[in-house]
């Protein structure tokens, strides 16, 4: 699955790791998704939407 | 699964490691004292209470496990059980292996081997997907 989440992360100025930190997750997984090595799972995925405040479709598309 | 109300992930290995290494120190004393507290033991059930000793840190070191498998989060879980399944069905093969070939005339080993035969395999198999993942 594609995403945005590279582009939406360099706009703010983060890095994985703040990310994975904002998220709760490890910098491996916020790299896997953002390689599209993993797909994640609805919970995770609104809790990336809510933090970049879009909708889930404007940052995943399949 | 977010886990925003949860421990951070980041901190899981670390914990991890911490206990899995108090675990195994309980392990090895417990071994390492087991011939002397059998010698000193004064009735039957006191036998057998140190008989069973070492047994206590292995459901220890389940319980670690279990820990960390519930501190880290779901893309690690799915990685997590991958390599415990493919670990556990290649030690499962290798002990069936070995029965055979004891029937051969190989020396038969005690079925303690069994669970140190699935740890080496988690690890080995553990550390080349890790390799193979960077």
């Amino acid at each position: 699955m594609r995403n945005q989440l590279p582009a939406l992360r360099a706009a703010r100025g983060m890095t994985q790791a703040n990310l994975a930190d904002r998220l709760n997750v490890s910098r491996q997984t916020v790299n896997a998704i953002e390689t599209g090595r993993y797909d994640p799972s609805l919970p995770l995925a609104f809790a990336i939407a809510k933090l970049f405040k879009c909708r889930i479709e404007e940052i995943f598309e399949p | 699964m977010a886990q925003a109300e949860a421990a951070p992930v980041k901190y899981a290995g670390r914990s991890y490691l911490l206990e899995i290494s108090f675990v195994t120190a309980l392990y090895v004393a417990a071994v390492w004292f087991r011939p002397w507290l059998i010698a000193q033991a004064a009735s039957h059930e006191m036998k057998l209470a140190a008989t069973v000793l070492p047994a206590l840190p292995i459901w220890g070191m389940f319980l670690v496990v279990w820990r960390y498998y519930r501190r880290i989060d779901e893309f690690e879980r799915q990685r997590f059980l991958e390599v415990i399944a493919i670990a556990f069905g290649v030690g499962s093969c290798l002990v069936c292996t070995y029965s055979f070939l004891a029937d051969a005339g190989l020396p038969q080993l005690a079925i303690t081997w069994a669970w140190p035969t699935l740890a080496v395999s988690w690890a080995i198999t553990g550390a080349i997907f890790h390799i193979a993942r960077r």
